[in-house]
C-alpha cells in the first residue's frame, strides 16, 4: 500500500476536500498569478537563506582551509571542504526532492557560496585587511553541485544519487579546483629552501594570529601506493562524501517527518 | 503607563552615537596590555628591540632586530615554546611584507622550537606595502598558548611623492618565470570562476524559470503521492540534466588537463620544522638569590630582596630590571641605553637600596625597587588576580668596562594592600 493512500485514508473529509480545491486552483489563472508572486518572494527568501546559511556554516567548519591559498593542501582540504558542504546540502536536498521534486539545492548552494565567497574575499580580505586577491582566491564547488543534482534527476533515487553524486562530490574537488590554484604549487627557492609559491606568499603576507603551524599539511595515513596521495585522497573523500551525504539525507528525512506535529497542533 | 521613548531622546541618542563614531580614536594596540600580568612577566622577555627606519615610503625596507629570553619560570598551565613556535610580526594585516626572518642566523620560514632559559637573537626584514602609521611588534605564536607580543614601535609609511604607485612583489620560480605575487595567477582564477558561475546559473535558471514552481509543484506532488511523483519530471528534464552532467565532467577533466599543461612542474605545500640552538645568557660571575618579593598595590612598585654574590675579579653595577616588556632603568648607572622612540621605558624606575655596585668577592643583601606609573598604564596591577603569584624578569648589570651581563630572576610574590 502506498504512503499516499495510507495518508489519504487517515485524512479527514474536510482535508480531502481542501486538497481537491488546491488541485483545482491550478487551472485558475488568478490563483496561478498569486502562486507565481509567492514563488518570486520564496525564491528571494530561499536564496538569501541558502547564501547566508552556507556562508556561515562553511566559515565555521571549513574556515581558514578555504581562505588561504597556502592552507589548501592535497590531503586535508579535499576531505573537509566537500564534507562540510554536504552536511548543509543533505537535509535541504531531501526536503526539496520529497516535497517538490526539485533537484537544484546542491547547485544553488555551491553557486551562492562561490558568489558570497568572492564578495567576502573582496570586501573583508582585500579592501579591509589588504591581502592580495591572489593569496585568498575563492575555491569553486559549482561543478560538484551540478553533478549531485543531475545524478538525482537522472536516477530519480536519493540512494543511488547519494552513491554516485555524493561520491563524485568528494572525489572531484581537487581536479575541479586544479586550474584555479595549480599556479600556487609552482616551486620556488627561498633562503636555500624549496617552497611552493603558496608557501612563499604565506610567509610574506603577514597574518599575525594565523601562524604557519596551524596549517594541516600532509597529515594523514594515506601514504601507500607509491605516494599517489592525490588519487588516494580523492577515493577517500569520495567515500566520506557518500557517508556524510547519506547521514544528512537521513537527517533531512527526520526533519521532514516533523510536519506530523504541525498537523496535530492544527 | 509612562512613555519612556520619545522622538527627542531618540534624536539626542542618535547625535551622541554619531559624535562618538566621528571622534573615536583609532585602535592602536595589539593586546600587549590585555594578557595576564604574570603571563607577560614569565614567558618571553623581549629586549634590545630596534626598528629602523621609522619613516619610510611604500616599497622601502624596514628592519626589526632584537633579542628575547625564554623564561625558565614559564607558567606550568601554559603550553611552552619547547613544542612549536613561530616568529611573527604584529601589524594590522599585510601592511608590510616579510622578506626575511632569522633567529640566531637560522632562516625562520617555518615554525621551530625554543628551549627555555636561552637567548635568541632575531632579525626580520620587511618591505612597506600600505601607507599608514603602524605599531610594529615582534611576536611569538606559541602553539596552544597564542601570541606573546613584544613591545611596539611606531613606523610611518608614506606614499611616493608622485602619488600612489602599485605595489609590486616579484619572485622568480624554479622554472625561471618572474612573477608579481600581488596578481599571480589571478587571470586564470577569474576565467575559471566565470565558467563555473555561468554553468551554475544556467542550471538554476533551467529549473526555476518555469510556470509551475513551488506551490503548484507542491500541490501536484502531494496529489500524485511519492510513488508517482517522479512523473512530474519530464523527458526534457532528463535530457537537459544528462547534458549538464556530461558537460560538467568534461569541463572538470578539461580544466584539470589545462592546469597540468600550463603548470607541468608543481610541488605539494611544504611543511616541517626548523632547528635553532639557543644561546646561553651572559651571566658573568654573579650569583643572585631572590629572598622575597612584594608588590605594593598603592605605590605601584615591585620590591625585590635578593642576595648578590660577586665571584668575579671586577665590580658589577645593577643597571636595569626588565619585566613584561617594561624597562626599569637605574639612573645612577650609565650603562643602559635606549633606542629612538622606544616605548615602555621608566628612565628612573629602578632604585637599589644601599650601594648598587657589588665589589669583587662580595656578597650583599640588596633591595631593588622597580616603581613607575607604567605598572598602572600597562595593567600590571592585575598581578593580584593571577592564578600563580610568581614574578620573573631580567636583571641587567655592567662590569667596570661597561660590558653588559644579564640573568633571569624570579620567585613567589606577595601583595601589599596598604
Amino acid at each position: 500500500m502506498s504512503e499516499q493512500s495510507v495518508s489519504t485514508e487517515l485524512m479527514s473529509e474536510n482535508e480531502v476536500r481542501q486538497r481537491r480545491l488546491d488541485v483545482k486552483s491550478l487551472d485558475n489563472p488568478k490563483a496561478m498569478k498569486l502562486y507565481r508572486r509567492f514563488d518570486g518572494i520564496f525564491i528571494l527568501v530561499l536564496f538569501s537563506f541558502l547564501a547566508l546559511g552556507v556562508q556561515i556554516q562553511f566559515t565555521l567548519t571549513a574556515g581558514d582551509w578555504d581562505y588561504w591559498i597556502d592552507w589548501r593542501d592535497r590531503r586535508w582540504w579535499p576531505v573537509v571542504a566537500p564534507m562540510t558542504l554536504l552536511m548543509f546540502i543533505g537535509p535541504l536536498a531531501y526536503g526539496l526532492w520529497y516535497r517538490l521534486r526539485l533537484p537544484v539545492v546542491a547547485t544553488a548552494v555551491t553557486t551562492l557560496l562561490c558568489l558570497t565567497s568572492w564578495l567576502s574575499r573582496y570586501l573583508n580580505f582585500y579592501e579591509f585587511t589588504y591581502f592580495p586577491m591572489s593569496f585568498v582566491p575563492a575555491s569553486t564547488y559549482i561543478g560538484l553541485g551540478i553533478l549531485l543534482d543531475c545524478s538525482l534527476i537522472m536516477t530519480r533515487s536519493l540512494i543511488i544519487s547519494c552513491i554516485i553524486g555524493g561520491g563524485l562530490f568528494g572525489a572531484l574537488v581537487w581536479p575541479l579546483n586544479w586550474p584555479i590554484f595549480a599556479a600556487s604549487k609552482v616551486p620556488v627557492e627561498f633562503n636555500g629552501m624549496l617552497l611552493s609559491m603558496a608557501d612563499l606568499m604565506g610567509f610574506q603576507y603577514i597574518r599575525t594570529t594565523t601562524p604557519e603551524y596551524l596549517r594541516i599539511i600532509e597529515e594523514s595515513t594515506l601514504r601507500t601506493f607509491g605516494g599517489s596521495v592525490t588519487p588516494l585522497t580523492a577515493v577517500f573523500a569520495g567515500l566520506v562524501g557518500i557517508v556524510v551525504y547519506a547521514l544528512f539525507l537521513l537527517l533531512g528525512k527526520w526533519i521532514n517527518g516533523l510536519d506530523k506535529y504541525a498537523k496535530r497542533i492544527a | 503607563m509612562k512613555v519612556v521613548f520619545s522622538a527627542r531622546s531618540a534624536t539626542v541618542n542618535l547625535v551622541l552615537v554619531l559624535l562618538l563614531s566621528l571622534f573615536a580614536g583609532d585602535v592602536v594596540a595589539h593586546g600587549e596590555r590585555a594578557q595576564l600580568a604574570s603571563m607577560r612577566m614569565r614567558t618571553v622577555h623581549w629586549f634590545d628591540l630596534n626598528v629602523a627606519p621609522l619613516k619610510v615610503k611604500v616599497g622601502d625596507i624596514v628592519t626589526v632586530t632584537g633579542k628575547f629570553y625564554t623564561s625558565e619560570l614559564w607558567p606550568n598551565q601554559l603550553p611552552s615554546p619547547e613544542d612549536t613556535v613561530y616568529l611573527n610580526i604584529g601589524v594590522p594585516g599585510p601592511t608590510f611584507i616579510k622578506l626575511d626572518a632569522s633567529v640566531n642566523e637560522v632562516p625562520m620560514v617555518r615554525s621551530t622550537a625554543f628551549e627555555l632559559g636561552k637567548v635568541y637573537e632575531y632579525r626580520i626584514i620587511m618591505r612597506a606595502r600600505i601607507p599608514g602609521r603602524y605599531h610594529v611588534h615582534s611576536l611569538l605564536n606559541v602553539k596552544d598558548a597564542g601570541s606573546l607580543v613584544g613591545k611596539g614601535t611606531w613606523v610611518e609609511v608614506e606614499d611616493h611623492s608622485g602619488g600612489p604607485v602599485p605595489f609590486v612583489n616579484e619572485a622568480t620560480t624554479l622554472t625561471g618565470e618572474t612573477v608579481n605575487l600581488e596578481t599571480y595567477g589571478l587571470g586564470d582564477v577569474f576565467v575559471w570562476h566565470v565558467v563555473w558561475i555561468v554553468l551554475g546559473i544556467a542550471y538554476i535558471v533551467y529549473w526555476l524559470a518555469r510556470r509551475e514552481l513551488f506551490i503548484p509543484r507542491f500541490i501536484r506532488v502531494r496529489e500524485m503521492g511519492q510513488d508517482k511523483a517522479d512523473e512530474i519530471l519530464t523527458k526534457r528534464d532528463f535530457v537537459v540534466s544528462s547534458v549538464f552532467f556530461t558537460l560538467t565532467l568534461a569541463v572538470i577533466l578539461g580544466g584539470y588537463l589545462w592546469g597540468e599543461n600550463k603548470y607541468p612542474i608543481t610541488i605539494p605545500l611544504q611543511t616541517g620544522k626548523v632547528d635553532v640552538v639557543g644561546l646561553t645568557p651572559p651571566t658573568g660571575e654573579l650569583d643572585i638569590e631572590v629572598e622575597s618579593a612584594r608588590y605594593e598595590l598603592a605605590g605601584r612598585s615591585l620590591m625585590i630582596n635578593a642576595v648578590l654574590t660577586n665571584r668575579s675579579d671586577q665590580a658589577y653595577s645593577i643597571g636595569e630590571f626588565l619585566t613584561a616588556n617594561i624597562r626599569f632603568l637605574n639612573s645612577a648607572i650609565s650603562g643602559p641605553t635606549t633606542y629612538p622612540e622606544e616605548e615602555m621605558v621608566a628612565f628612573d624606575g629602578l632604585t637599589v637600596t644601599g650601594d648598587s655596585v657589588i665589589p669583587p668577592g662580595a656578597s650583599r643583601p640588596v633591595k631593588m625597587v622597580a616603581s613607575d606609573a607604567l605598572w598602572e598604564q600597562y595593567r600590571m596591577t592585575g598581578l593580584i588576580n593571577d592564578p600563580d603569584s610568581r614574578f620573573a624578569g631580567l636583571l641587567f648589570y655592567f662590569d667596570e668596562d661597561g660590558k653588559r651581563y644579564y640573568q633571569e630572576i624570579g620567585g613567589p610574590i606577595l601583595p601589599t594592600f596598604f
